[in-house]
C-alpha cells in the first residue's frame, strides 16, 4: 500500500509539474491534460525503476522518456499539434536540477579550496554530479526523440 | 493554386497586392517588378523577358514568404527537422526546389523554379517570439492546408499574416501562468525529496521570481538581466530555509528555488537539432540555453553570497 501511495505521489507531482511548465511554452487548447497524464506515466515509470528494480538513474531516465515520446506520438493526432508539444514539457519534472545544482555549488566552492585535496575533492565532486547531470539529460532528450523518428509519418501529419 | 504559364501574370499582381495590403516588406519591390511586366505586357514588346521578370517576382514573393514562415517557425520554438518538412511539403506543391541555412539570428532560404532557370534568395531574422506550441500547431497546419490544396498561396500569405500579428490571442494570462509555475515548481522541490515546509519556500520564492519577471518583461528589458535578477530574488528568499531554519530540507529549498528560470526548451531542441544533424542550429540553441543558466547562476551566487550562507 505504502510503495502505491509513493508511485501516485511521484506521478502526480510529475502531473502539476508538467502542466505548470507547459503552460509557460503555451501549448494548444486541451494539450495540458495530455501533458500531465504522460508526465506522470514517465515519471512514474522512472521511480519503479529506480527504487523497485534497481536501475541506474540515466537508463531509468531513458526508458522514462522512451514511454514519454511513445505516448506524445500516439496521443499528437488526436488534437492535431506536434508530439512536442506533449513530450518536452512532460520531459521536464525529470530534469536532474539537484545534480546540476551540486555541479555548481562544488565548481564555485573549489575556487576557495585550501590545498590540493580539498581542490581535488571539489572538483570531484563537481564532475561527478556534471557527468550524471549530462548524460540523464542526454537520455531523456534522446529517448524522447527516438520515437519521432522511428514513427515519423505519424508524428509530422499529427498537425493536419 | 498558383501554376505556372499564362495565368501567373495576374497570380502574382494579386499576391503582391495582398503583401502591401498585409505590411510585408518587400512587397513595394516585387510590385514594381510586375507593374513594368504587366506594362510590357500590354505593349506588346518584350513579352519573353516581361514573363521571365513576373517569374522572377513570383519566386521571389514565395521565397520572402518561407524565410518568414521559418523565422516565425524558428521564433516559436520548433525543432528544425519540423521546419524542413513543413516548408518542403509547401514547396513540392509549388513545383519549387529549396534549401535553408539556420544561422543564430536569422535564416537564409534559397528558391529556384523546377527547371533551375531562375534562383532567388531571401534572409529574415528569426522572430522574436515567446515558445509557443500553439504558433507552431497552427502554422504546421497551414502547410498541410497548403499542400492539400485547400489554401492557395495567396490565402496561405493572409492567413500566415494574421497568425504572426494575432499570435498571443488565446494565450493564458501571464499571472494565471504564474499560478501554474509555482504550483510546478513546489511539486518539483516534492520531487527532488524537498519536505512540505521547503515546498512553501519554493513556491514563495518562484511567486515573487516570476511577478518580476513578468515586470521586467512588461518593461522590455533584455532576458539576461531579467534571468539574474529573478534568480537572485528567489535565492534570497529560497534560502529562507536556511537562515530561520523552516525546513528540513533546505538545501533542496534553495536548489529548486531557480529552477523555473531554466531554459529547458532551448536545450531539447538543441539536442532535436544535432540528432538530426542541424549542428549550427543546435550549438547556436544550445549557447542560447547556456547563456541564459550561466545568468542563472550567477544571480543565484550573488543571492548565496549576500545571505551569507556556510555553503560558500
Amino acid at each position: 500500500m505504502d510503495v502505491l501511495f509513493k508511485i501516485f505521489q511521484d506521478a502526480f507531482f510529475a502531473a502539476v509539474a508538467a502542466i505548470g511548465f507547459a503552460s509557460i511554452s503555451n501549448p494548444p487548447r486541451g494539450a495540458l491534460k495530455y501533458c500531465a497524464l504522460i508526465a506522470a506515466t514517465g515519471h512514474a515509470t522512472r521511480f519503479c525503476l529506480l527504487n523497485y528494480a534497481g536501475v541506474h538513474i540515466v537508463a531509468a531516465s531513458l526508458a522514462g522518456a522512451l514511454l514519454i515520446g511513445i505516448l506524445a506520438v500516439w496521443l499528437a493526432p488526436k488534437i492535431k499539434c506536434p508530439p512536442e508539444a506533449f513530450s518536452y514539457p512532460a520531459l521536464l519534472p525529470m530534469i536532474p536540477g539537484m545534480y546540476a545544482y551540486h555541479a555548481l555549488q562544488a565548481f564555485i566552492l573549489s575556487l576557495s579550496a585550501h590545498g590540493e585535496d580539498e581542490f581535488q575533492h571539489l572538483f570531484y565532486l563537481s564532475e561527478s554530479n556534471a557527468v550524471i547531470c549530462i548524460f540523464i539529460i542526454l537520455a531523456m532528450v534522446i529517448g524522447q526523440m527516438l520515437p519521432i523518428l522511428v514513427f515519423k509519418r505519424r508524428s509530422f501529419t499529427s498537425t493536419r | 493554386m498558383l501554376v505556372y504559364g499564362d495565368n501567373i501574370n495576374s497570380s502574382t499582381l494579386d499576391c503582391t497586392d495582398d503583401m502591401a495590403r498585409a505590411g510585408i516588406s518587400g512587397a513595394g519591390r516585387s510590385d514594381s517588378l510586375l507593374d513594368s511586366c504587366a506594362d510590357g505586357m500590354e505593349k506588346g514588346t518584350g513579352c519573353a523577358s516581361a514573363t521571365r521578370r513576373a517569374d522572377t517576382a513570383h519566386l521571389r514573393a514565395v521565397c520572402h514568404f518561407l524565410a518568414s514562415y521559418a523565422g516565425a517557425m524558428l521564433g516559436c520554438g520548433a525543432t528544425c527537422i519540423r521546419i524542413f518538412k513543413n516548408i518542403t511539403r509547401m514547396v513540392e506543391t509549388l513545383h519549387m526546389e529549396w534549401d535553408m541555412i539556420v544561422l543564430p539570428n536569422h535564416v537564409l532560404i534559397t528558391l529556384s523554379d523546377g527547371e533551375g532557370k531562375v534562383t532567388v534568395q531571401e534572409s529574415h531574422s528569426i522572430m522574436k517570439l515567446p515558445v509557443s506550441y500553439q504558433l507552431n500547431a497552427r502554422l504546421s497546419n497551414l502547410s498541410w492546408k497548403v499542400a492539400e490544396g485547400k489554401v492557395d498561396f495567396v490565402m496561405a500569405r493572409k492567413l500566415f499574416t494574421h497568425l504572426i500579428s494575432h499570435h498571443d490571442k488565446g494565450l493564458r494570462k501571464p499571472w494565471s501562468v504564474m499560478l501554474l509555475v509555482v504550483a510546478a515548481n513546489a511539486s518539483f522541490c516534492r520531487l527532488f525529496g524537498g519536505d512540505v515546509a521547503a515546498m512553501f519556500l519554493v513556491a514563495l520564492a518562484t511567486f515573487v521570481g516570476y511577478s518580476y519577471k513578468i515586470i521586467f518583461l512588461k518593461h522590455k528589458w533584455n532576458v539576461r538581466p531579467i534571468m539574474l535578477m529573478c534568480a537572485f530574488i528567489s535565492t534570497v528568499i529560497g534560502a529562507g530555509g536556511y537562515i530561520f531554519s523552516l525546513s528540513s530540507t533546505p538545501e533542496v529549498a534553495l536548489g529548486t528555488s531557480v529552477l523555473y528560470l531554466i531554459p529547458g526548451i532551448p536545450y531539447i531542441n538543441s539536442v532535436s537539432d544535432m540528432i538530426a544533424a542541424h549542428y549550427l542550429c543546435g550549438f547556436s540553441r544550445f549557447m542560447q540555453g547556456l547563456v541564459l543558466t550561466c545568468c542563472i547562476a550567477l544571480g543565484m551566487m550573488a543571492g548565496i553570497l549576500l545571505m551569507n550562507l556556510s555553503i560558500f
